[in-house]
This record gives structure tokens, C-alpha cells and sequence, in this order.
């Protein structure tokens, strides 16, 4: 029959049968008042004599049967009931759930974002990057332009393969010149990926040789930004690095090369065959695989042909190799440790807050015995019962979840808005809440509904219907109260393992942070750019240029007031780039190619370590007179003194150096502390610093030291930039000690989230430690009673529940404890001079848990002393 | 009906020998709730006197199983009651319930009196 007329039907039977009973009392009432009572006592005893009125129409209606859907509609409104009947059991459950829940979410949907989902290109499967690999380590490293050339003629495993190279770039005209950064392309890179612009085109193979007109690509946050959004932007020259360019085309938005950060505009390579084999080593590439052929068949491929260059070109290419890694790998490898840890432990807490959820459950159950006993009594069958205490857990999950969901959907933007820009977590701007992430909160809301809903529903089977009757019967059986201690012991384990965690995480931290890094950062400004000297007519003109820029503006910034030394360097320490060449000692033959040493290289401008705050430990700084034309000077570091020249004064000796312009063996003229450049949690590398005078170089970072606030010098030394070059646009202008900051953001994010993770978790086992002593010491309420009638001292009462909830907490601390020194080990290679066994903090967080545990039995044990026995015993 | 039997064992037997005794206090015509009540308590003697908020299900749970079937009726005192009466099926029940139960009682007395 219809839905209505089923309704309809039911609604009848119920008034029939409130008719029906009515009449029932009535006949009852008139019988009684026959023989002498008056009304209102008939109708009393009439009452009474039936019994629960309420509860045999509940039964009677039973037994007419019911179909699924009303089954389930009472059960649903049963457990809304008593959600509500019991609120502070409801918000304690609700709270644990939704922080469990909502925090396994937000990491859910990092991970699902970053590592799971698919590179947003074609086919995106069959991308992979191309390094060299040199001789002596297994890394990946940039790739030599005459070698990327013989790659691109010579594999038979790509559909194409393009070099790409992150450069910042001038844009100039309307407003202030600026400096965004950008890419260089081989033509194919964009076809490669698959992503057709929004506008325009691509950069063709015409575009991208050397002398052709030039062409841009723009990203579409900077058309938005700078251009409006207006389609009539095709077609227009700009000016960039002084030169016109013509926009050819807008990329669509989010479209980005996922290892490198956003680049705003892209122009062609315009790679100069002639030049290519004498170039070093700058370039990222990207290749798509054709359609039958394995990454290990494309690796074997290009090792041959660098084989071959190695036989072609020894001084540039002896023993080096050549790596082929997917996209996917070289886009997640630095971050794939640190979220599957956090995934980890996210799940941790989850887990404790399911325990809690349960052990409130059960003690609920156990509270509730009376009233499942009537109703099984009263013919309600065993599954019905079951289906309904899981529909009260469900509901539970369910909210709980929807509430994490909330908290996970709002949380994960505002946490990645509070980011630094340059964090290192790729493909940052993909991150989304989308249905995947939807269906995985449904599913744990679910398996954690399930997990807590089973324990009381298999005490329904099991706990003696009688005993539930008794007046006596409200103590817990024993195997409930067993599972419930276990359950807390497990909860506190995990909280343990947590913390352990987040204390070495933090511990490891505050080291880093605290590491000296070799140079003083305070009140130190820098201002990142690529100098771009206007008009040149030769590669010799480009670097006098570029020299006199730099002198100039460091010469302008120097007489501000409040400014107490200035420099430059070519690339700053802690930014994760740096530079890298050959050198050898000139008194010693030159080792063979392929066994080359050598370490980092700095060009920096004369006064730069005083500058920067740097120990000057022997010799002296460059100046002004080590330019162009005088005899070529360098500075080594102390790891280079150290290696090169053990046991001797390095001061006056020379070194081979590798870096163009050629000018023959330098002379060592200073020596300097180590600085530790790579990052905070490296020593430094042999490290050799040369004169901007000498080797001037297009990227540049002045750094400025103030007197005062730096920030407030900020208009000031941009003004005197501007008066030396007036195109020039700056990069990046940020406080040294921001720079060092953003260099340990990961390690931060990581310890922070872990301490959130971990208070979390102490706060949940400290709640489950306090729920389930007040419990006990609920039950027990008599005995205690009767022992402090006895005499017994208030004092021995309270030691005695101590003792009861510290030992369930010490055996959740030992468990824990063991569980850590186990499991810390996959944490290793996260810790900065941290060993996971490291005693303090295992110490320390052992005495945090004992204390939070001590306070969650404070309270019900002083509740136990001051039970009033005569109270108690009256009850008897 | 006893009150010192664990409680589990007495709904059963009350269930089944409740459904007999309704049945059987049909079986003289048709009659209300109520009257069924009073009726089961007169005819014993005064000795069973049934639950009534064990009455009203059993009345419906026999009616779902088509034993009895029931009619809005007036009763004497112009009042509307719903009457129960016996079916078809109901008198096989009835007959069938008898015997076993007869079955029962012979059995019980042979155990209770030794040969």
C-alpha cells in the first residue's frame, strides 16, 4: 500500500487504541466506585491497578509490527533523546569526536591533495624529470645546456624533453619597475604538460632561437593583477630585462610547474648553439615518456647517451650519469616524510578519541542495564536491541563527524593562509576540500561509530538479564569494567606515544632554531634582484655594467643615515640555493675530470662579512681595488682552509678556480668562519667567496645593516636602488631573520602541529582518566560509605582511588613508553641532533602524563572522601 | 500467577496460557477488553488475575495472528468499546492449545504421583 495510506492507517490504530484503553479505565473505575469508592479514588486505584500505562500502548503497538523505516525513525528519535537528555555525556563525546575526526580530515585532505591526486596535466603519469648525476654522489643535478641539446637529438624514449630555468625578471613600464619571477622554456615544454593556454599560444620552435623577436607568456594571477584581465593585452609589447616583448599568450589559472614556485611570466630559452658546451650547469628539464616505452628503459637510454658525452666532452662530462625520475616522485619526495608522520599521527588521536567515545559509551551502557533488561523482558528482541544502541553510536559518529568535517573545511584554509609564502609544500594552491575527502570523513565517521557502537551492543548479549533487575544490580560486570581499564590504559599509551613524538619534534626545533649560523642576523635587510644593465653592445660591457650597478647602489645605500654597512652577495645563505664550482690548489697538479673537488662559491662585494657579522679569521676583506684588470683575489672558509690546506697558512697561496670570466689562479687573500649556507642543520662546505669586482654576477642580494628598525629603512635604500638604475625592479625585500625563519618553516610546522596533536591527546586521556575513576568511585559509592562509617580515615579513602587511577595511568605510561622507543626510529631522519631516544624528553613527558593523570583522579578521589556514610547506609 | 519464579520463565508461560485462557473466554461469545479481564478472574475463582498491561498485547498480538477479530460495538451503558471474538483459525488454535495443555497436566501428575 502507499506511503499515505500506511500512515494514515497507523494514525487510526493509535486512537483505536487510546479509545480502547480509556474505555478500559472507565469500566475499571465504574466497577470500583460499585462497590464504595468515590471517583477520584476509583479512578486512582483504576490507574495504579493497570500498571504503566504508557508502556503497555509502547508494547501493545508493538505488536502489531513495524516496518523497517518506522524501526529505524524510533530508534533515531530515541537516541536524539537521549543525546539530550544526558548534554554533558553528549558535548564530552561530541568535542572528542569532532577534534579526532576533524583533525584526521584536514590532514586527509593535505595528503589526498599533494600526494595522492594525480599531477593536474595529461596524462600526467607519463612525465618525468632528467638530472645528470655526478660522479661522486648519487644526486640529482641541474643539466649542462650542450648536454640537454644532445638528449633532445639523440633519445628514442620521449615524445620531447625541454630545459626550463627559474630566473626573476624585470618588467617595466606603468608604475614602478618590478621583479617577478619567471621562467625560461624550450619551446615544447608547454605541450609536454598538455596545458592549453586560456589566450593565445604557446611558445613555437621559431620563437625560441637565438635572435628571434622576443615573446612572453603570461601566468593569469598576473594578467589579473597587472593587466586587468583584459583580453587586449594580446599582441602588446612589454618591456622586460630592458627589451620588448610581445604577449603571445595567458596561461590558465592554478597552471603551474609543480616543483618550482609560481612563475608570473615565461619567455623562450633561445639556447645559442655555439655557447652551449662551454655553459655550466643551470637546468631543470621535463620530458613526457612515448607511450610503450618504462621509466627504466628511458634511464637506459639517456645513461647511454651520457655515456657517449662523457667520451665527447671528458673535461665537462667524465663520469657523470644521468637519473630519470617521474614528476610526480621529484614534486612530493621532500614533503612525502613529513605528511605521512603527521598522517600518522593524526590517526594516533583519532584513536584516543574513539577510545574515549567508547569507555563513555560503556559506561553509559552499564547504566542503562535496568532498562534494557525491561524492555527484552517486555519482548523486545535481541537485535532490536542491538540495531538500536548502534543507531545511538551512529548518530553520534555522524554528528561528531559533520562537526569535523566543519572544523577541517574552515581549519585548512586558515592554516595555509598563515604559511610564509615560499613554504615548501608543493602544489599548496590545490588544496582543496573536494568529495574524495568528503567520502573518507563519511567512512571513518562510520568505522568509529562501529568501533564504540559494538562494545555495548555485545553487552546486551552477554550481561545476566536478572542481575539487571535487583536493587543491587548497578554494579558493572566484570568483564565491562576490565575492557573499560583496558581501554584507558590504551588511551594514555597512545597519548604517550603522541607526545613523545611532538617532544622530540619540539626539541629538535628549538636546536635548529638556536643554532649558530655563523654570521649575525639582527637588523640586517636584503634586497633580492637580477641586475639588468640597460644598454651593452658586449658580454664584457654586461659585466663591467653589472660591476659599476652594484658599486654604485651599495656606494648611494652607504651614506644613508642610519645605515651601518652594506654589501652584496650573490646568492643569500639559508634560501636553499646556492652555487657550486670546481677549484684545486695552482701549486698542485690538476685533478682529472671526473675527481674534481670543490664546494660552494659566493660573489659577494667587499665588506661583506662585516656586514653580515661574520668572523674574519685571518687575512683580510675584499675592496674597492679588486676589480676588473687587477689580479684575481678569493677568500676561502674555514672547511675549505681545512681541506685544501690542512696544516698550512692558505694566506698567499693560489687556487684553480672554475668560474668565467677566466682570469688564471686566484690568490688567497682572507680566511672566514664558517657560515653555514645550505641550512641550519648542515656544517658548512668548503665554501670559496670571490669579488663581485671580478666575477660580477646578474643575481644579486644587497645586504644592509641598520641602526635601528630595518624595515623603516625599507623607502630609503630603495630610493637610492633607484637613483643608481632606474629600471631596476627588486625582487624579494625581506629582514635577514626572516629569510633564516622561513628556512626552518618546516621543522616549526611540524613540531607546532605535533604539540597541537599531543595536548590534544594528553587532554582526551586526562578526560578519559577523570570519566572512568568518577565512574568507579560512583559505583562504589557504598562500600566507601560504609568503610568511612567503620572509621576508616578520609586520607586512606583517597589514596586508595589514586591509587586505582594511577595504576591504570602507569601501565598506559609504561605501554607507551616501550611503544616509543620502538616506533620513534621512523622519525630519525626528521630530528636535527635529536636521537629518538633521547632521555630528557622521555623523561620529562613520562613526569607530563603522571601529573595530568593525577589530576584527572584528583577530583573523584576527594569525591570519595566525602561520602556521607550515613547517607549511604540509609539507602540500604 | 505466582511472584517467585524468575521473571524470564514467567512470561513465557504467562504468553502462552494467557493466549489459552482468552481464547477460551472468547469462545462463549464475543466481549471487550475489560470484560475478558473480569471474566478470566470470575471464572477461576478469583484465584487469576491477569495483568492488564499484559492484557492489551496479548489481545493484539492474537488478533495480528488472526485467532480473534474485533468490531467497535456499543455496550449497555451507550458506551463505544471494541469487542473481540473468536475466528475459525482461533478455534483450532483453541483446540490444539487444550490438548497440549492437557498433555502437560497428565504429565506433571504422573511425575508428582509415584507409581
Amino acid at each position: 500500500m502507499s506511503f499515505w495510506h500506511w500512515i494514515l492507517r497507523r494514525r487510526q490504530g493509535d486512537r483505536e487504541l487510546d479509545e480502547e484503553l480509556r474505555f478500559h479505565i472507565a469500566e475499571e473505575t465504574r466497577l470500583r466506585q460499585e462497590r464504595g469508592q468515590d471517583r477520584a479514588g476509583a479512578e486512582r486505584s483504576a490507574r495504579r491497578d493497570f500498571g504503566n500505562l504508557a508502556l503497555a500502548r509502547e508494547v501493545t503497538r508493538g505488536m502489531w509490527g513495524w516496518s523497517a523505516v518506522e524501526r529505524a525513525a524510533q530508534d533515531l528519535r530515541f537516541a536524539l533523546r537521549m543525546m539530550a537528555k544526558n548534554p554533558a555525556f553528549t558535548c564530552l563525546a561530541l568535542v572528542a569526536l569532532a577534534l579526532g575526526i576533524g583533525a584526521t580530515t584536514a590532514m586527509f585532505t593535505v595528503v589526498n591533495s599533494v600526494l595522492l591526486r594525480p599531477l593536474p596535466f595529461r596524462d600526467p603519469g607519463r612525465l618525468v624529470v632528467v638530472w645528470e648525476r655526478p660522479p661522486d654522489a648519487d644526486r640529482n643535478n641541474v643539466v649542462q645546456t650542450q648536454n640537454f641539446l644532445d638528449w633532445r637529438k639523440r633519445n628514442r624514449s620521449f615524445d620531447d624533453i625541454a630545459a626550463l630555468f627559474e630566473i626573476p625578471m624585470n618588467l617595466e613600464g606603468e608604475g614602478e619597475p618590478v621583479q617577478v619571477p619567471g621562467m625560461l622554456v624550450t619551446a615544447g615544454f608547454f605541450e609536454i604538460l598538455g596545458t592549453r593556454p586560456l589566450l593565445g599560444r604557446t611558445i613555437r620552435p621559431e620563437d625560441d632561437v637565438r635572435g628571434a623577436p622576443g615573446v612572453v607568456l603570461l601566468d593569469y594571477g598576473l594578467w589579473q593583477r597587472r593587466f586587468g584581465g583584459r583580453a587586449d593585452v594580446l599582441g602588446r609589447k612589454i618591456v622586460i630585462q630592458g627589451g620588448p616583448h610581445e604577449v603571445i599568450g595567458v596561461m590558465p589559472p592554478g597552471f603551474n610547474f609543480p616543483t618550482q614556485a609560481r612563475a608570473d611570466l615565461y619567455r623562450p630559452m633561445q639556447i645559442d648553439p655555439a655557447a652551449a658546451p662551454r655553459d655550466g650547469r643551470n637546468y631543470s628539464t621535463v620530458a613526457r615518456l612515448r607511450p610503450n616505452v618504462s621509466l627504466r628503459d628511458a634511464q637506459a637510454d639517456i645513461r647511454a647517451i651520457a655515456a657517449q658525452t662523457a667520451q665527447e666532452r671528458p673535461e665537462m662530462n667524465a663520469k657523470w650519469s644521468a637519473n630519470v625520475v617521474p614528476l610526480m616522485d621529484e614534486t612530493v619526495k621532500n614533503s612525502r616524510q613529513t605528511l605521512l608522520m603527521l598522517f600518522g599521527s593524526v590517526t594516533l588521536v583519532l584513536l584516543i578519541a574513539c577510545a574515549n567515545v567508547s569507555n563513555l559509551l560503556l559506561m553509559r551502557a552499564s547504566a542503562r542495564r535496568r532498562e534494557m533488561t525491561l524492555r527484552v523482558a517486555l519482548g523486545a528482541g535481541r537485535w532490536r536491541l542491538v540495531h538500536q544502541l548502534l543507531t545511538e553510536s551512529f548518530v553520534l559518529a555522524v554528528t561528531g563527524g559533520l562537526l569535523g568535517l566543519l572544523l577541517a573545511w574552515w581549519g585548512v584554509p586558515a592554516i595555509l593562509g598563515m604559511l610564509p609564502a615560499g613554504f615548501p609544500l608543493p602544489r599548496m594552491g590545490e588544496i582543496a576540500v573536494n568529495s574524495r575527502v568528503l567520502i573518507f570523513a563519511m567512512a571513518v565517521s562510520l568505522g568509529c561509530g562501529v568501533f564504540f557502537g559494538l562494545l555495548p551492543a555485545l553487552q546486551v548479549d552477554r550481561s545476566r538479564m536478572s542481575e539487571g533487575l535487583r536493587q543491587g544490580g548497578r554494579y558493572g560486570s566484570a568483564g565491562n569494567q576490565r575492557l573499560r581499564g583496558l581501554l584507558v590504559v590504551a588511551e594514555v599509551g597512545l597519548a604517550m606515544l603522541l607526545v613523545i613524538g611532538a617532544g622530540l619534534m619540539l626539541r629538535s626545533f628549538l636546536l635548529l632554531h638556536a643554532t649558530n649560523s655563523g654570521f649575525q642576523p639582527e637588523r640586517l635587510l636584503t634586497f633580492r634582484m637580477l641586475v639588468v644593465p640597460q644598454q651593452f653592445s658586449s658580454f664584457e660591457e654586461l659585466l663591467a655594467r653589472r660591476a659599476a650597478m652594484v658599486r654604485d647602489m651599495l656606494d648611494r645605500i652607504r651614506t644613508l643615515p642610519g645605515v651601518t654597512a652594506a654589501s652584496s652577495v650573490h646568492l643569500l645563505p639559508l634560501t636553499g640555493m646556492q652555487s657550486g664550482s670546481w677549484f684545486s690548489r695552482a701549486d698542485r697538479p690538476e685533478p682529472p675530470p671526473g675527481s674534481q673537488e670543490g664546494g660552494d662559491v659566493s660573489i659577494i662585494s667587499d665588506d661583506y662579512f662585516r656586514t653580515m657579522g661574520a668572523r674574519l679569521l685571518a687575512g683580510r676583506e675584499f675592496n674597492a681595488r679588486d676589480r676588473m684588470g687587477a689580479p684575481p683575489v678569493a677568500i676561502i672558509n674555514q672547511a675549505a682552509a681545512r681541506h685544501f690546506f690542512p696544516d698550512e697558512n692558505p694566506i698567499g697561496k693560489r687556487l684553480r678556480v672554475w668560474w668565467p670570466p677566466d682570469q688564471g689562479p686566484a690568490e688567497i687573500v682572507g680566511v672566514v668562519a664558517d657560515v653555514r649556507n645550505r641550512g641550519l642543520d648542515r656544517n658548512a662546505d668548503p665554501c670559496l667567496f670571490l669579488p663581485q669586482g671580478q666575477k660580477p654576477s646578474g643575481f644579486v642580494a644587497l645586504v644592509v645593516r641598520t641602526s635601528g628598525n630595518p624595515l623603516a629603512a625599507i623607502a630609503a635604500v630603495k630610493q637610492q636602488i633607484r637613483a643608481a638604475a632606474p629600471h631596476q625592479g627588486t625582487q624579494q625585500i625581506e629582514t635577514m631573520e626572516s629569510v633564516m625563519g622561513a628556512s626552518i618553516a618546516r621543522p616549526r610546522l611540524e613540531a607546532a602541529i605535533l604539540v597541537i596533536f599531543g595536548l590534544v591527546a594528553l587532554t582526551l586521556a586526562c578526560v578519559g582518566i577523570y570519566a572512568v575513576i568518577s565512574y568507579s568511585v560512583e559505583q562504589r559509592t557504598r562500600e566507601l560509605g560504609i568503610r568511612l562509617a567503620l572509621g576508616a580515615a578520609p586520607i586512606g579513602v583517597l589514596l586508595q582511588v589514586l591509587h586505582e587511577g594511577m595504576t591504570l595511568a602507569g601501565a598506559g605510561i609504561a605501554a607507551g613508553f616501550a611503544a616509543a622507543l620502538v616506533l620513534t626510529r621512523y622519525l630519525a631522519s626528521l630530528l636535527y641532533s635529536v636521537r629518538p631516544t633521547d632521555a630528557l624528553v622521555y623523561a620529562s613527558v613520562s613526569a607530563a602524563l603522571a601529573l595530568a593523570a593525577m589530576a584527572g583522579c584528583y577530583v573523584p578521589a576527594r569525591r570519595a572522601t566525602r561520602v556521607d556514610p550515613a547517607v549511604v547506609l540509609r539507602e540500604e | 500467577m505466582g511472584s517467585h519464579e524468575p521473571y524470564q520463565n514467567r512470561i513465557e508461560l504467562l504468553q502462552g496460557t494467557l493466549d489459552m485462557l482468552i481464547l477460551r473466554t472468547l469462545q462463549w461469545g464475543p466481549q471487550h477488553g475489560h470484560g475478558i479481564g473480569v471474566a478470566i478472574r470470575a471464572t477461576s475463582g478469583d484465584v487469576l488475575q491477569v495483568e492488564h498491561g499484559s492484557l492489551y498485547p496479548a489481545l493484539h498480538r492474537l488478533r495480528k495472528e488472526g485467532w480473534i477479530e474485533s468490531e467497535w460495538k456499543m455496550t449497555e451503558n451507550k458506551q463505544r468499546a471494541r469487542y473481540y471474538r473468536l475466528t475459525a483459525k482461533g478455534r483450532k488454535k483453541l483446540s490444539a492449545e487444550e490438548s497440549r495443555w492437557n498433555a502437560m497436566v497428565q504429565a506433571i501428575a504422573r511425575v508428582m504421583r509415584p507409581v
